[in-house]
């Protein structure tokens, strides 16, 4: 459409009422009757822009009407109906205010009950149609259509109808109850019901009823209503029926006329009377015509869809108009009622209008909640009511048909640069909203960039992980463990730090996710591997910033080592989008995981190793508790009884197992690497091996795992540790050099070995210890300078001997478990046990 | 000790008077306009009182029950329960009789042992006693009388129904004021009541009988009905409600076949309360059933008069506001009994039944009032019971067809016209009649309208406007018009195709025949009605030849039509075939008139109004012709 359409604020309203939909109705001359949703009735005068009064009502107010011969004002409030003399209003505005003072308040009312004229509870929207009030209320399931006699009130009759599926998702969104759209319906060539109007054109404005094509009004409510000449009410209801009563038809019933399927906003219909027009909330439009086939007259129904949400309508001649809070609009109503003749024409008519409802005029006029018609002589007037309390005269422009005036009179310009300014404002709103909606968007593109950007230098540095060292992983993880103890208990923590060397920023909606998981699992949980994931959302971290977290390994007593630590990085979408991916359920799962590094927490991490000070004999009994003296007593208790079990009576603490490594090796790799930091050299003594290498098991951070003990070193004064496994049993680890050269030929100088023992009386200590040294020594292996050192005659007699002897046993303990004689499984597993003891206490010399 | 008697007697005392007050209250606004005030003002009033009673007995009974309280509990128990009964709360009111019993039964130290409640009360009402209690322990038993009166439960106050008509002798004989005035001596310190226990009881008796005179009734018991109705004549009571124990019997003697006395009762119920409307309702049906038209137009006439009056409230007996006899007998026998149709529905039997027993100027005037009532502007859609109108161009044809018969063709043209320009938009090109299904007929007419039965009853209506319309010009011996009109008319009814099951839609032949009161025979009729019109039309403009097609197609669609039969033998006559003429006047007259003629609309009867052709001269004609014949 050319043209602008002209919108000026007259008055502003607070809008408090959240309870009821705001109401704009034209009252008789230039009074604008208003209600906001709140227990207030505004009475305001365009014509001296002017509030002339005030009506305090005991509840927020649903709906008001005027009477027909403008004496009443009928207002409905939850608890009923109450009815106010306009004349007694108003001579109190005159008399509270003189003419000549402009600037005077309005008058104010307070409405008490005893203006009430029907009690009923739940009315929500009231229509005056002769000398018939009627009301529409709604309680629990029913909408009860009630007439009232207007001069004494005496209850006429009234009329149910059990209430559809009411879609009360929106409603309660909303916090508010929907209006019923109720009016009247005459035909055309039926007489008025109220007689004081002069002219039938006038009528039409003057009662407020729908004029009715007299076909479109036979067809659609029957013969008999037409015989009768009866007034008809038609109600669109929130279940989105559509329903009719003939008013004045003995025995008549409420009827479902349509249904649109979802609330009923607005029922109207175009001037001429050759179109009712219905218009559901979610944007549903029914147009209802006649059509004339094969000589008969029948019903169309024409339904078509506009933009959504609906609020509020109005009809202006052949003009829906109707705003959905962000715009208002447009839609001809007019086109296809002219032509008439011939099926062809039909058609085209009718897919014209499907075209004219598919594509409503845009007005550009923003946040109306409430419409109403003016009357004006020249141009379309609207009066609406912006969502936030605003009273606006909307002028549509003029000649959109006829453009016959070519000259805008002087006044007219002075009012239109006016209305030019408020449209601004308007349109000034609509940037305002836009534009913020375009910062964000680009913020969020900017964030998803350098997620993207994240993710890839992750997945490359996965694809080349053998190439890339943990150290030099961009992003990465190490961990440090820590015993502490808390309320009598000691727990082993884990102490995760993410180091950010990547040159991005980790920004809102990372989440550092670590599961922990044994590797293998103790027999008695039947295999099932006992996991915990833990995922720490952080918000900034910028390149060279680490993030450390804390997390629980074990508690004493209750963990499997070694343990597997994985860390990954977590993104999530709905971080990304903030509120809006809150209405697309799709997204709320989805996110993308990332795994940075895994990391290993062995026995030795978990040790606790004893201060010098407690003598290594009584480790069990180190504390001073008395409980905790108990605890270790029945723990050696549960132990000695199994251990005998399975034992046959040997000593409990007597595992013990042992690693043998060469002494040059550790030299080597050892010593080599403290040199770099000790100017003392590789001169070291015998000893210092043992202890360095008891030192190093302890303190290396192998696998990206740091243990946390500080001032352990002095522990290391003899070349035995005492500590506590994470089972709370005592271990010892020792350290010494053996010689294990075949003595018999002592002719060449037989290497020196480092013997490395574990001994506990936990069978389950030594072999996770045995295993954490063996893991140590390879990474030394891996680290040591190619050496081609012979290994000759290092006792491999003596060990292949061994080794014969122990299939033997193992052979024979099979063929006695095959012809079952006699060989128990406790026999069967004390031979394995035994042969594995064997196995690890005289191990081979690692070179 | 004496301090704290002090103290507990005061308490009493101000609960005493705040009752008082508030019994006081309510009878000074009852006794006040109750009658001239919103009713809406009374309901919030009686709300108020109701409240504010509960509110007064929530404190009484917050203290265990004590003797000394417990006849101000209990009146403060039956205000409440009233007030929650007036506004038919019965639920509310059943709880709270519950609760006031069980206390007496806990301070008395009885435990209620008895589930049902028959049971119950009678545990009640020997651990009370005779004591000072007992008068108001007995008007809490008159309400749960109340209670199971207006919830119909019949079969518990049957079972119980000895001590409740002791309770009537007890209260009536002045137990009540010497119960009361014992243990107080002065007059302010007695709790008061909103209602009369004497009252509601006297109430309460007559209505049980009322209600169950009705139940039997409705179960075909009359006789054991009557006698029990026998006994209500000499209650005290409200006129109305011994006019309804007239009514009942009455009733009851009707259906024992005895409708002379039934009409006695009648008499007597009106002769009790004028504004006894079922009893010459039901008169009416009786001298229907009897055939005496007369009377039956007599009473409807009377009922008409009756329905349209402003009905007068009747005073209620003093006391008796609170509790009415409409709130105590809601059972549905017997509203089914007390129904009477709507005063419209009674204007358009009047109406119909003055025009069919020729008492046409009285009938056309009741039919003018009906359109005038059907267009007033106090006309709401008031749904009565009973039979509902007839369609609106049903009653538009009715009446004009009325006026026609009284000699007012011009405005009979008038209606017709309005039911013409009414329907002509609507009128199909073409529309299939079906064959009507056999049962459910009655319903699919009631539901399909708009439908394909709409458009052939609209077809019917238009074609009967212009047939009507034909008439009136008859009437005027306007013979042009009237060939026009009833040329419109046979046009219109050629478009309706008729279709059987299973076969494919045709125009129905003229020897189909449908059932008396289906859309078919109507057309059937019409078709037959409008040829025989323009044949007659034509017989008086000279075209013989024309009138005689017309007028064999009419006698081939409608056989007993008389007009048809002898204007046909006319015609021949004229054109010389005499003796063809003979035999189809001796035809016609073979027709006896059948009965069901008078249920067909009167609009579709044949008219009174057109050229007559006098039988004696036919005879003659024919007697002359005899010797010939024979010879």
């Amino acid at each position: 459409m050319e043209g602008r359409c002209a919108v000026e604020t007259l008055a502003g309203f607070g809008f408090s009422g959240t309870s009821c939909i705001p109401r704009v109705k034209l009252g008789f001359g230039t009074d604008v009757f208003l209600c906001t949703g709140s227990d207030e009735v505004y009475v305001f005068s365009t014509q001296e822009r002017k509030l002339t009064a005030v009506l305090q009502c005991p509840g927020p107010v649903s709906d008001l009407v005027e009477s027909h011969d403008k004496q009443f004002l009928y207002v409905a409030c939850r608890s009923g109906v109450y009815c106010v003399s306009l004349q007694f209003l108003l001579s109190r505005y005159e008399h509270s205010s003189p003419r000549a003072d402009a600037s005077s308040s309005p008058a104010e009312l307070k409405i008490s009950s005893e203006f009430l004229v029907a009690a009923e509870e739940g009315v929500l929207s009231l229509l005056v149609v002769g000398s018939v009030l009627l009301t529409l209320s709604q309680r629990d399931v029913f909408w009860t259509l009630t007439l009232y006699k207007s001069s004494n009130y005496e209850k006429l009759s009234s009329f149910s109808r059990v209430s559809g599926v009411v879609h009360n998702d929106a409603e309660g969104k909303m916090g508010r109850r929907r209006r019923p759209a109720l009016i009247c319906v005459l035909s055309s060539d039926a007489t008025p019901p109220c007689s004081s109007s002069t002219s039938s054109s006038e009528a039409t404005l003057s009662d407020g009823h729908v004029r009715l094509e007299p076909v479109l009004f036979k067809l659609l409510f029957g013969i008999d209503v037409a015989l009768a000449k009866s007034p008809v009410i038609l109600c669109g209801l929130p279940d989105g029926c559509l329903c009719f009563l003939p008013l004045r038809l003995p025995g008549s019933r409420l009827r479902v006329l349509r249904s649109l399927e979802q609330p009923v906003v607005f029922v109207g219909a175009s001037a001429p009377g050759q179109c009712l027009v219905a218009v559901g909330e979610q944007g549903r439009v029914v147009l209802i015509k006649t059509d004339k086939e094969g000589g008969g007259h029948k019903t169309v129904f024409i339904e078509g869809c506009v933009p959504a949400p609906v609020m509020c309508g109005c009809v202006d001649k052949n003009t829906l108009y109707y705003s959905t809070g962000s715009d208002l609009l447009l839609l001809d109503l007019s086109e296809g009622s002219t032509a008439r003749e011939g099926q062809e024409r039909d058609e085209e008519t009718r897919s014209k209008t499907d075209a004219a409802l598919q594509s409503p005029t845009s007005l550009n006029v923003c946040r109306i909640v409430a419409l109403a018609v003016s009357a004006c002589n020249t141009a379309v007037e609207l009066l609406g009511l912006c969502v936030r309390g605003q009273l606006q005269r909307i002028t549509l422009p003029v000649g959109r048909e006829d453009a016959t005036l070519s000259k805008v009179p002087s006044t007219q310009g002075g009012r239109s640069v006016r209305d030019l300014l408020s449209a601004i404002g308007d349109v000034c709103e609509r940037a305002s909203v836009l534009k913020s909606a375009i910062k964000s968007k680009n913020q969020i593109l900017q964030h998803l960039n350098q997620v993207l950007n994240i993710s890839f230098l992750l997945t490359a540095s996965t694809h080349s992980e053998e190439q890339l060292p943990i150290q030099q992983k961009p992003i990465r993880c190490h961990a440090r463990t820590g015993w502490s103890r808390l309320l009598q208990e000691d727990s082993l923590n884990l102490t995760c730090v993410l180091d950010n060397s990547s040159p991005y920023v980790l920004e809102r909606g990372w989440t550092l996710s670590v599961a922990l998981f044994p590797l293998s699992c103790p027999p008695s949980e039947g295999g099932e591997s006992s996991s915990a994931h833990f995922s720490f959302p952080f918000h900034n971290l910028h390149p060279g910033q680490t993030f450390e977290v804390s997390l629980p390994l074990a508690a004493a007593g209750d963990a499997s080592f070694p343990m597997t630590v994985s860390c990954s990085l977590i993104f999530s979408l709905t971080s990304l989008l903030g509120e809006e991916a809150a209405d697309l359920a799709g997204l709320q799962s989805s996110c993308v995981s990332l795994p940075l590094n895994t990391l290993t927490v062995d026995w030795l991490h978990a040790l606790q190793v004893n201060s010098p000070t407690a003598t290594p004999e009584k480790v069990t009994s180190q504390t001073s508790n008395p409980t905790d003296a108990i605890q270790d007593f029945l723990m050696s208790r549960q132990i000695r009884g199994s251990g005998r079990a399975e034992g046959g009576g040997e000593r409990a603490d007597q595992y013990s197992a042992s690693v043998r490594v060469s002494a040059q090796l550790l030299r080597d790799t050892l010593l080599l690497k403290s040199s770099d930091l000790d100017p003392q050299g590789p001169k070291l003594a015998p000893q210092n091996v043992c202890l360095s290498l008891l030192d190093w098991l302890l303190s290396e951070g192998a696998g990206g795992v740091t243990t946390g003990r500080q001032g352990d070193k002095v522990a290391l004064c003899s070349s035995g540790i005492h500590a506590r496994g994470p089972n709370g049993h005592a271990v010892k680890l020792t350290a010494k050099e053996v010689n294990v050269g075949e003595e018999s030929t002592g002719k060449e100088e037989s290497p020196t070995t480092v013997e490395v023992q574990v001994q506990s009386s936990s069978i389950a200590a030594v072999c996770g210890l045995h295993h954490a040294v063996l893991r140590r020594v390879q990474t030394l292996l891996q680290r040591a300078p190619a050496s081609t050192k012979s290994v000759q005659s290092l006792g491999l007699r003596r060990s292949l001997q061994r080794a014969e002897r122990l299939l033997q046993e193992i052979q024979q303990s099979r063929i006695s478990v095959a012809f079952g004689m006699g060989a128990s499984t406790g026999q069967m597993t004390r031979t394995l046990l035994s042969v594995y003891r064997e196995l690890r206490e005289n191990p081979l010399l690692i070179m | 000790m004496s301090n704290k008697m002090y103290q507990t007697h005061s308490l009493l005392d101000i609960w005493i008077q705040e009752n008082n007050e508030l019994v006081n209250k309510w009878k000074q606004q009852e006794g006040g306009d109750a009658l001239s005030r919103h009713p809406s003002q009374n309901q919030t009033h009686l709300r108020l009182c109701s409240s504010e009673f509960n509110k007064l007995l929530r404190k009484i009974q917050g203290i265990p029950p004590l003797a000394d309280h417990t006849q101000l509990e209990l009146t403060v128990v039956y205000n409440a329960c009233v007030c929650s009964m007036a506004q038919s709360q019965f639920s509310e009111a059943q709880l709270l009789l519950q609760q006031a019993t069980e206390r007496v039964l806990q301070m008395t130290g009885d435990d209620p042992v008895a589930s049902d409640p028959t049971g119950f009360w009678r545990t009640v009402l020997k651990s009370v006693g005779n004591t000072a209690l007992t008068p108001c322990v007995l008007s809490l038993l008159c309400l749960q009388w109340a209670i199971w009166l207006s919830t119909c439960q019949l079969k518990t106050i049957q079972e119980f129904q000895d001590e409740l008509f002791s309770v009537f002798e007890t209260l009536s004989t002045g137990v009540w004021d010497e119960g009361r005035r014992e243990p107080r001596g002065k007059s302010s310190d007695i709790p008061l009541l909103v209602m009369d226990p004497r009252r509601l009881v006297e109430l309460l008796q007559i209505c049980t009988l009322i209600a169950q005179g009705a139940e039997r009734l409705s179960e075909g018991r009359s006789s054991e009905a009557l006698s029990g109705l026998q006994s209500a004549f000499s209650l005290p009571a409200p006129r109305t409600l011994i006019a309804y124990t007239h009514l009942l019997s009455g009733s009851c003697l009707a259906h024992m076949s005895r409708p002379q006395m039934a009409l006695q009762c009648y008499r007597k119920a009106l002769e009790t309360d004028s504004q006894c409307v079922c009893a010459l309702y039901q008169s009416m049906l009786i001298y229907r059933q009897l055939g005496n038209t007369q009377a039956e137009i007599q009473a409807l006439r009377l009922l008409h008069s009756t329905l349209t009056l402003p009905s007068a409230t009747e005073p209620a007996l003093a006391g008796t506001h609170l509790l009415s006899p409409s709130l105590l007998l809601c059972s549905r026998s017997l509203s089914s009994l007390l129904s009477v149709p709507s005063a419209l529905s009674v204007l358009h039997n009047l109406a119909l039944n003055c025009v069919l027993h020729g008492r046409l100027s009285e009938g056309v005037e009741y039919y003018l009032d009906l359109l005038a009532a059907l267009h007033s502007e106090d006309q709401h859609g008031v749904h009565a019971e009973g039979p509902p109108l007839p369609r609106l161009p049903e009653l538009y044809l009715q009446a004009g067809a009325a006026l026609l018969m009284a000699r007012r063709p011009a405005d009979c043209m008038a209606l017709c016209d309005e039911v013409i320009t009414t329907t002509l938009e609507l009128l199909p090109e073409k529309v299939v009649l079906e064959e009507p299904e056999e049962e459910c007929e009655a319903e699919t007419k009631a539901l399909s309208a708009g439908g394909e039965d709409e458009k052939v009853r609209m077809l019917l209506w238009a074609g009967a406007a212009y047939l009507l319309q034909g008439h009136c010009y008859t009437h005027l011996k306007d013979w042009k018009p009237a060939v026009t009109h009833y040329t419109r008319c046979f046009n219109l009814l050629v478009k309706v195709r008729f279709k059987k099951r299973g076969l494919q839609p045709q125009i129905p032949s003229a020897d189909v025949v449908g059932k008396q009161g289906t859309d078919l025979c109507i057309l059937q009729r019409l078709k037959g009605l409008s040829l025989a019109g323009r044949g007659i039309s034509f017989t008086q403009t000279d075209q013989l030849r024309e009138a005689l097609r017309d007028l064999q197609l009419s006698m081939q669609a409608l056989p007993e039509c008389a007009g048809a039969g002898l204007w046909c033998g006319e015609v021949l006559w004229r054109l010389g075939r005499r003796r063809e003429a003979a035999a189809c006047w001796e035809k016609t007259w073979s027709f006896t008139p059948q009965p069901s003629v008078e249920s067909l609309s009167v609009y579709l009867q044949e008219p009174q109004s057109g050229p007559l052709l006098d039988s004696m001269e036919l005879r003659r004609r024919i007697q002359e012709l005899g010797p010939t014949s024979s010879a």
